[in-house]
């Protein structure tokens, strides 16, 4: 943080005394000087001067949000694909008792299950040898990737659903066993349809992030809202550079996801 | 012909729910005999033929493969079901494996062979019904009869005792009938047990040792080919030969 003291404190108070509507106009008008000035340009030279002088700080948060997203991700996974095959395979109380957790969690604002993991469970710090995750990060991805879980069982549970009864037949008749037929004949195909929900599910997950400040962690969004508390009259600039960010995550992580699933897709003939 | 050989099934009888469809079927084979099951839509022949490989349980009567009870609660359907093939009316192969990896599926997992000899074995059975040149093509990319062929060869690969047909050619276009029956003709020759369901009458009249004729999931009547199609014993069999060879 370069700026700090006096000058922060000013702009904190000019933003409670006059409102957000002030400072958002006095950047518009900057914004409109400089557009004149330079028309290829957007934003103010200082603010933006601003912004590149704390990189490093939104880096920090860029590696956390990445870090968050991953880690919930794989774990929503993890939970969430048994979980859906069991809404599909399962029976019995194991099949109720995944069904009512999935629509608790669903049904439960991400705030309030983020809050429940940190202040409630109070869930411990976690050491992995060289890595340690503080108790909020690891509050923050079980919290995030419960919700995925949640989530992800549902791509799942469609996708699972969707492949032909006689794949599974046919399976069957040349002796494999419930479970190998599943795991051989029906996963293969489900995983391969669940590739654009789960890049919707991805996406979703990145920008989400951004909800561990209410457990007091400072990841990309609320570091550049730190940012712009600062320097009030940079609140286009770092909105429209974390935004840049976010837009590069997503657009990276879903090529990415589109490349996985060309690679597996399975060839159709012309005739088909 | 005699009833007392290889496959008996003795007093059969499935309900779904209050429907009953299939009524006390009996009938038997011998090693290397070819039995077809005819009948009317919904007169439960294909009922009868999943009852065999249990993907439908009968509620009642016995089924015998090789003195085994099929039906018994303790017997292994998975094992089951590596001696005993099918081959299903809409090929259900499956849709994300090549040619070749459908056939040798059953035998890597199921068999526990290497790669390398699951794929040899799939690229015999492939020769064998003709689609040496197709191996690595995937279902989408083959045609109903090549399809069905594939299906073929993913049960002989098992090398099952026995093998089960589905309306194997009723799906397909009239054109490639032909290609199927083919091969079908060609397993009938190596002495190949086979249980088919189908409509097709000329391919039963000349490869069947007996006919069964089902309607309304009763045993009309069953013999050889000659006598059904001949001199048949009941109006109501020679009724719906009459209508389904005036098709043909």
């Amino acid at each position: 943080m370069s700026i700090v003291g006096t000058l922060a404190l000013a702009a904190v108070d000019s933003l409670g005394a006059a409102g957000l509507p002030s400072v958002a106009g006095s950047s518009l008008a900057a914004t409109a000087e400089s557009v004149g000035a330079t028309p290829a340009f957007i934003g103010d030279a200082a603010d933006w001067a601003f912004v590149v002088d704390n990189a490093d700080y939104l880096g920090v948060g860029v590696l956390l949000t990445v870090g968050l997203t991953v880690a919930s991700i794989l774990f929503g996974f993890l939970v969430g694909f048994p979980a859906g095959a069991v809404e599909v395979y399962g029976d019995g109380s194991l099949k109720r008792v995944v069904t009512v957790a999935g629509v608790v969690l669903r049904g439960t604002p991400i705030v309030v299950i983020l809050i429940v993991m940190y202040f409630v469970i109070g869930v411990p710090q976690l050491n992995f040898g060289v890595v340690s995750l503080s108790s909020a990060v690891t509050a923050g991805i079980l919290g995030l990737g419960l919700r995925s879980a949640a989530y992800q069982s549902q791509i799942f549970r469609a996708t699972l659903s969707s492949v032909d009864a006689g794949q599974l037949e046919a399976g069957r008749s040349i002796g494999l066993s419930r479970f190998e037929a599943v795991r051989y004949v029906v996963v293969p195909q489900a995983l391969r349809r669940s590739i654009p929900g789960f890049q919707n599910e991805f996406t979703i997950v990145l920008k989400d992030t951004s909800i561990v400040f209410a457990i007091g962690l400072a990841e990309l969004l609320t570091r550049g809202h730190d940012l712009f508390s600062e320097q009030t009259t940079a609140v286009l600039e770092v909105v429209l550079f974390i935004s840049a960010i976010y837009f590069v995550l997503t657009f990276t992580t879903n090529r990415a996801l589109d490349r996985l699933g060309d690679h597996y897709a399975i060839p159709e003939g012309e005739s088909a | 012909m005699s009833d007392d050989g290889f496959l008996r099934v003795t007093d059969v009888s499935k309900w779904y729910g209050d429907e009953r469809v299939l009524h006390d079927v009996s009938f038997g084979m011998d090693r290397g005999d070819v039995t077809v099951l005819i009948g009317p839509s919904g007169s439960g022949k294909s009922t009868m033929l999943r009852c065999v490989n249990r993907l439908a349980e009968a509620q009642d009567g016995s089924i015998l493969l090789d003195g085994e009870a099929v039906l018994s609660p303790d017997v292994d359907v998975d094992e089951l079901r590596r001696e005993v093939g099918m081959v299903f009316q809409g090929f259900n192969l499956f849709a994300h494996l090549t040619a070749a990896g459908n056939v040798a599926l059953g035998p890597r997992r199921v068999l526990g062979l290497s790669e390398a000899e699951a794929r040899e074995r799939a690229e015999g059975k492939l020769e064998r019904v003709g689609l040496a040149d197709q191996l690595d093509s995937y279902p989408a990319e083959l045609s109903g009869g090549q399809q069905q062929r594939v299906g073929i060869a993913r049960a002989l690969a098992m090398e099952p005792k026995l093998l089960l047909f589905d309306e194997p050619t009723s799906a397909l276009d009239p054109e490639l009938i032909g290609e199927v029956l083919e091969v079908m003709h060609g397993l009938v020759d190596e002495g190949m047990t086979m249980l088919v369901v189908t409509h097709e009458m000329s391919f039963a009249r000349e490869v069947a040792d007996e006919i069964v004729f089902l309607d309304e999931g009763h045993v009309v009547e069953r013999g050889p080919p000659d006598q059904l199609f001949e001199r048949p014993e009941t109006e109501r069999t020679g009724r719906f030969l009459e209508r389904i060879e005036s098709h043909d």
